[in-house]
């Protein structure tokens, strides 16, 4: 009997561990991974697990925060947001691709991105997904190529809150193209420097990455940590976490009050100028000084690291302080748009992720005397939830880490108290007004990536003469949309005494977010059409003429601007469940252009329509058509690439 | 000494250890029901991830006190059973024994009050000691175990 029950004990012993093996995941070590880059604990990098024993705190917060999730390795339901279960991807590159989970893993099965015009047909392949970048607002995939550490790019990018998948190259502002390039090699090569931390692209050619072809690629791609984790922003904490080891030092640290600080870098605590460098080294456009620099940074890595001089490292391009750089001139000698791709032509950066230019171009930070007032990241900014701040993680990480009390007029009035004492002295708005927010005249929504308008990080004033010179939408146009730039000269001359500049007739007479709706470049169009769905300018403006402008947007050439177009138009009163595709064929979307120009005569009923000339509407509130086309076919073609 | 005051030495122990063990495990299964209870309502002073060295903390105040509880018991026990175990020592392993049970668990629970990031508060140093006790009591009682005799040669 006893022998019985030690046989069935065995048995279940072993049915139990062989369950737990079969349900577990499969714990490969990364120095065997050969097919995507790794991570390596070298050059004194220690990694965010290391930290967290001692600042779980601090931990959380960065766990919780986006930066984390830059780029991801782990590709598990948890992190995958799109659905694999056996979808089918069309109107896409690739098209059609075929999603499917293999148990753990998952797979896509899509045309050959890479394939080199052999043969009659672009050969269809089927690879694993070993990386994701983006959890916020996108997800692009990565599968391996088996070609090394060489990783391919899904050519289709998920949009998260649509939910749907699109050309990778429609989540992009620039001109359409018939057939992308190829994208393999990407993040080992471009992605790698802020998708990652201290990364190492490591390719044996690296002078003709672009060049070379894909398949000739070679790369033994290294990482110290995947996302942009903690020693990104307080540097390598290897010789830091030596010397606290001993909790006898800790101990003595934490009662006498005296840290350690000589072997970590704590970003908020150097000077203004030194700490949002930290920030910069990845919020910047910038290029390497030369080919040397760039073929030591193949291999070690970028040299900077916080607390250090960023300007010394690297060259942070600026349009206005940089013409002399041999850097620059050599890039614009080979590229000559390369600055418009950034920034407008008085050079403020207008793409998204680049504040750090943003601010240094600023006068709170530019013209700064005194270190104490002078602008920086953490002015607004933290990186790290405080205990007093009362929101749930999440929300702080959503509300892009601004610190309590910096959301509104609290950031500014720090140092322009006075103007605080009587707001509408200053602003000439009601205080309760959003005219009001000092974020919304002075970082007003000019800069543009994601799909979406986002605020300028250049503290500027509003003027009529700057959106004559370069294009930019100011500020009370870009809430007034509904007024011409004759209007607002004549109201910034009357307040402020700002001079004036000579207008067109159009200028003098047609609302200037028409002109750069309906004439403006394809930036332009966008941040315009952004504009018509931001709740300010529509209590502004009023939102009864809308739906004209922006249905002429919906045959844009641009898939971001008939995206960003169309998502203003479906939330005017009447548009809820209009239907379009902004990916559709030309002859569809023409049509849905009718349909919409249909739609938008009936609505709003006669009584209640505008009868404004500056809005090109007749004496009966009816469009202009005539006039709206005349300005149609006068739109700025020029190609417009914008470097987000 | 006198068979007689040896006996009731042996049963002063015994009752001491067994008074000591039941009220203490009382006391650390009362902390246990509270430390389910900060779960059971989601006390973010107690689960944040902010908190953690205090969940371990109090974990280990909580193991470690009913623990050393069982340990009164068996001890009390073990004196009136086997009443030559430890009797030169006695005094010294009862008193390391309660000094233990007091000082272990108690630091662990001074220590997830407050705490420095993942290090516990000052008060995990009275860990040590009571680990120290307790290592001694443990040591006499283990050479004292020997001496024992079979139930039919007393």
């Amino acid at each position: 009997m006893r022998s019985v029950i030690c046989a069935g004990l065995l048995c279940f012993s072993a049915i139990l561990g062989w369950s737990i093996v079969e349900t577990r995941e499969p714990y490969v070590p990364e120095a065997r991974i050969t097919y995507r880059p790794i991570q390596v604990q070298q050059d004194g990098y220690v990694s965010s697990d290391t930290c967290k024993a001692c600042h779980p705190a601090q931990y959380d917060a960065w766990h919780a925060s986006f930066h984390r999730t830059m780029t991801q390795v782990a590709v598990t339901p948890d992190t995958v947001r799109a659905d694999f279960n056996g979808v089918r991807v069309t109107d896409v590159p690739g098209n059609p691709i075929a999603l499917q989970r293999r148990g753990r893993e998952f797979w896509a099965e899509f045309g050959d991105p890479d394939w080199d015009h052999q043969g009659s047909e672009r050969p269809r392949i089927m690879r694993q997904i070993v990386m994701i970048t983006g959890s916020h607002y996108q997800q692009v995939y990565w599968y391996r190529t088996d070609r090394t550490r060489v990783l391919g790019q899904l050519p289709a990018t998920y949009l998260v809150a649509e939910r749907r998948w699109i050309p990778r190259d429609a989540a992009l502002l620039h001109p359409p193209v018939e057939m992308p390039a190829s994208e393999t090699g990407r993040w080992n090569a471009i992605c790698v420097n802020c998708h990652a931390t201290d990364g190492k692209r490591k390719f044996d050619a690296p002078d003709n990455v672009a060049t070379a072809g894909t398949s000739a690629i070679v790369a033994d791609t290294q990482v110290a940590e995947f996302g942009i984790a903690c020693e990104a922003c307080h540097g390598p904490a290897a010789e830091h976490v030596r010397r606290n080891r001993n909790p006898m030092t800790r101990y003595w640290q934490y009662l006498t009050g005296e840290a350690d600080r000589s072997a970590i870098v704590q970003p908020a605590r150097l000077k203004p100028a030194l700490s949002s460098q930290v920030c910069g080294q990845c919020h910047g456009v910038w290029e390497h000084f030369d080919q040397s620099a760039e073929r030591q940074a193949n291999v070690s890595g970028l040299p900077y690291r916080p607390g250090d001089d960023l300007a010394t490292t690297r060259l942070v391009v600026q349009p206005a302080k940089s013409q002399s750089s041999p850097t620059l001139r050599a890039i614009l000698d080979a590229y000559p748009g390369y600055l418009n791709d950034s920034f407008w032509s008085d050079g403020m950066i207008r793409v998204s992720g680049r504040e750090y230019n943003g601010l240094i171009d600023s006068p709170c930070f530019a013209r700064a005397t005194v270190e104490e007032r002078t602008l920086s990241c953490f002015s607004c900014h933290t990186m790290h939830k405080t205990a007093a701040d009362p929101r749930p993680t999440g929300e702080w990480a959503e509300t892009h880490q601004v610190t309590p009390g910096m959301e509104g007029n609290g950031a500014c009035l720090t140092c322009h108290a006075p103007i605080g004492t009587n707001l509408t002295a200053h602003t000439k708005h009601q205080p309760e007004s959003s005219g009001s927010n000092c974020y919304n005249c002075h970082m007003p929504y000019t800069t543009y990536g994601l799909l979406r308008a986002l605020r300028s990080h250049q503290i500027s004033s509003p003027t009529v003469a700057a959106s004559v010179s370069t294009g930019r939408p100011n500020a009370c146009n870009a809430c007034h949309l509904d007024k011409t730039l004759a209007w607002t000269q004549a109201q910034l001359e009357t307040w402020y005494a700002t001079p004036r500049v000579a207008l067109s007739a159009e200028e003098e007479t047609v609302a200037a977010s028409l002109l750069w709706l309906l004439k403006g470049d394809a930036g332009q169009r966008a941040l315009a059409a952004w504009s018509m769905g931001w709740t300010p300018a529509r209590q502004a403006s009023g939102t009864e003429w809308m739906a004209v402008p922006l249905s002429m947007l919906l045959n844009d050439p641009y898939d971001a601007v008939r995206q960003i177009a169309y998502r203003s138009l479906r939330s005017l009163p009447g548009f809820e469940g209009f239907q379009y595709d902004f990916l559709a064929p030309g002859r569809t979307r023409i049509a849905d252009t009718m349909r919409a120009l249909e739609a938008s005569r009936r609505l709003p009923g006669p009584a209640s329509r505008r009868r404004d000339p500056a809005l090109l509407l007749d004496g009966s509130g009816a469009p202009r058509m005539d006039a709206i086309v005349r300005l149609g076919l006068q739109r700025n073609d020029r190609p417009v690439v914008l470097r987000e | 000494m006198a068979d007689r005051d040896y006996a009731r030495a042996d049963r002063d122990y015994a009752r001491r250890h067994l008074r000591f063990g039941w009220w203490s495990l009382l006391l650390f299964a009362t902390l246990g029901l509270v430390l389910e209870s900060l779960h059971g309502f989601k006390v973010s002073a107690y689960l944040d991830v902010s908190n953690e060295t205090r969940r371990l903390m109090w974990t280990l105040a909580h193991a470690h006190g009913a623990l050393l509880s069982m340990v009164h018991v068996l001890f009390g026990l073990s004196v009136r059973v086997a009443p030559e175990m430890g009797t030169r020592n006695r005094p010294l392993i009862s008193m390391c024994l309660i000094g233990a049970s007091i000082v272990l668990p108690g630091g662990f629970f001074l220590g997830g009050i407050g705490s420095y990031g993942g290090d516990p508060g000052v008060g995990v140093l009275f860990v040590p000691v009571g680990a120290a006790a307790l290592l001694i009591a443990l040591f006499l009682l283990a050479r004292m175990a020997g001496a024992v005799r079979p139930a039919g040669k007393r």
